[in-house]
């Protein structure tokens, strides 16, 4: 713990916590012989402690008056928990309802689900980082690997404001693949897409994404959201002809991530329930061991000092009170 | 000068000077001491015949008397800090004026030796039959602020004279044991009347219950006491054994000493005096 103080010549008055050393601040009275009287340890033992109050209070004061406050450290910390990165489909659809209409006052928009129970998951989160990344037409870039949960809500909370165009996975994963660069690996790292529709990925895009998911070693949750009487993940087409990528781009992005040979999982949620469950799942599985360092901002002692200083303050003048002399 | 201190000698005054005590000096005097021969006291108003016709050696024999001899009577005072705290100045003046009334009374001498720190030349008055000498240290003492401790009372006996004296040592005895037994044994050759003065509030107005800060007078160091009815008897007990050891101290050098713990009285002082005559 780092200790300093706003204005250092004040811890001259430091010199002041001697005082009690030499004078003893009470009314004394006279005694002819003091070695005669048999020594008492409870006397003495209050007598050394009323002196370090003393000290101390004065201490208390001056450090209060310096401005002491501990500085902003890291704290080198081990426990369970992931990297996630929230990567969010920010497409016009995901305003519809599950049943694939304008959400009316009864039933809520896939973006407000998704929303809603992405903000208990993260609340829920013990340790590791969190990012967010949205894509819509292009990659947005929201929130990059951070710890603060406020920060992650509030970017979640921001998906709010109507979408945009078009969906653009491939573009999107990308950005979520750059957050992990220049992390050190530790703990499971994680992207969970959370989509309601697919694109087709070009073959450039698809080599790069292999590679990269290769090197960053993330594992892959697809959180589909299914609009009803639209293609599943797993759906086979019934006409050969309209197995291809353009007519079901949903099915063919399922096998391309299958065959990233990295951990993958997918799951085909058809309401808000089914979403829930989806999103405990991942709570549930990707809690590996994690070595991170915390945060810990600056903070103000002054109050502190100030307040063990008004203690200390009570005490003794308690003590003023059960002065006596010889009656 | 309304009362004295009516001291009786147990002991025989060697000095040569006629006075009002018992001496070893023959010479005028109403008591029969013994015999001598006439060619060594060539007084023949004192021939004893009958003694002289019992000699065996046949020579004249004379009745020889005790002369009535004085004494000097020295007061040894001790001026350290813890002596001018209550009432214990005023005694000692009281004590000092007394003492030298009486002595000029009995026709004997009065000197005094103040003890501080360090010798003073004010706080010493060789003995002497002038009570102006003492009405001026009386004044002086009443004038006095008491500090300092009591070193150089081991050092006053080279102020007294060879010739045994009656010496009244004031002190309060707030001193190591140690010193005490020293400056005593630096006494012997005196008759040592030891007058220890204690002030009662000390150890009776304790309070019950209570924070206590106790300062010394001498060392001006100080202590903390947390007053609780457990304690209060403790330090009373100290107290008492302090009174016990000095007293066993004195009584180890031959001397009793008589602790005046209330205010200035003649006849207390006149009545230890006529308990160690007897």
């Amino acid at each position: 713990m780092n200790l300093v103080v706003t204005t250092p010549w004040v811890l001259a008055g430091l010199l002041l916590a001697l005082l009690p050393v030499f004078s003893r601040g009470m009314t004394t009275s006279p005694t002819p012989y003091l070695p005669l009287l048999p020594p008492d340890p409870l006397s003495a033992v209050l007598a050394v402690l009323l002196r370090l109050c003393a000290m101390t209070a004065i201490a208390g004061l001056v450090l209060g008056m310096a401005g002491l406050y501990s500085s902003e450290q890291r704290v080198e910390r081990i426990g369970l928990g992931a990297h996630i990165v929230l990567l969010l489909d920010r497409s016009s659809s995901m305003d519809n309802s599950f049943a694939g209409r304008a959400p009316n006052g009864k039933e809520e928009s896939k973006a407000d689900a998704a929303r809603r129970l992405l903000t208990a998951f993260v609340q829920q989160r013990q340790n590791g980082l969190m990012g967010v990344a949205e894509y819509s037409t292009s990659p947005l870039y929201v929130m990059p690997l951070t710890e603060n949960k406020q920060a992650v809500q509030a970017a979640i909370a921001a998906t709010a404001t109507p979408a945009l165009g078009f969906t653009h996975v491939s573009k999107g994963l990308s950005m979520a693949l750059s957050f992990f660069q220049g992390q050190t690996v530790t703990g499971s790292r994680i992207i969970v897409l959370v989509s309601d529709g697919a694109a087709v990925i070009d073959h450039d895009s698809e080599q790069k994404l292999r590679e990269w998911f290769k090197q960053q070693q993330v594992h892959l949750y697809w959180v589909f959201l299914r609009t009803a009487n639209s293609p599943g993940l797993f759906d086979k087409p019934e006409d050969s002809r309209d197995d291809n990528p353009q007519v079901m781009p949903e099915r063919y992005l399922h096998q391309f991530f299958s065959s990233l040979g990295s951990p993958y999982q997918a799951y085909q949620a058809e309401s808000p329930n089914a979403l829930k469950q989806a999103i405990a799942d991942i709570d549930h599985l990707e809690n590996t061991p994690l070595h991170y360092w915390e945060r810990i901002p600056k903070q103000d002692l002054s109050g502190l000092c100030y307040r063990w200083a008004s203690i200390m303050l009570a005490v003794l003048l308690a003590v003023k009170f059960c002065e006596r002399k010889p009656c | 000068m309304t009362e004295q201190l009516l001291y009786r000698l147990p002991w025989q005054s060697p000095a040569v000077y006629p006075g009002a005590h018992t001496g070893q000096t023959v010479g005028a005097g109403p008591l029969f001491k013994r015999h001598g021969s006439l060619l060594a006291h060539p007084d023949p108003r004192r021939i004893d015949v009958r003694a002289s016709v019992l000699n065996p050696f046949g020579d004249y024999q004379v009745r020889l008397y005790q002369q009535q001899s004085n004494i000097t009577v020295w007061v040894i005072a001790d001026l350290s800090a813890s002596m001018g705290y209550a009432d214990k100045p005023e005694i000692l003046r009281q004590f000092v004026q007394t003492a030298a009334d009486s002595a000029f009374a009995y026709g004997d001498k009065f000197g005094f030796i103040g003890c501080g720190d360090h010798f003073e030349q004010r706080w010493f008055v060789a003995a002497s039959q002038q009570p102006a000498t003492v009405t001026g240290l009386c004044q002086q003492l009443a004038q006095h602020r008491f500090s300092g401790s009591a070193k150089h009372l081991a050092q006053a006996v080279q102020y007294l004279p060879s010739q045994r004296a009656m010496v009244f040592l004031l002190t309060d005895c707030h001193y190591p044991l140690p010193q005490l037994r020293n400056l005593l044994a630096t006494l012997q050759g005196h008759d040592v009347i030891p007058l220890v003065l204690w002030h009662p509030d000390d150890y009776t107005r304790l309070p019950q219950w209570g924070l206590l800060a106790l300062q010394d007078l001498e060392s001006q160091h100080s202590r903390l006491l947390l007053m609780r009815p457990s304690l209060r008897p403790k330090l009373q007990m100290a107290y008492w054994q302090r009174h016990l050891a000095l007293k066993n101290s004195f009584r180890a050098m031959g001397s009793e000493p008589l602790f005046m713990t209330g205010p200035y009285s003649t006849p207390t002082i006149n009545h230890f005096l006529q308990q160690r005559a007897a």
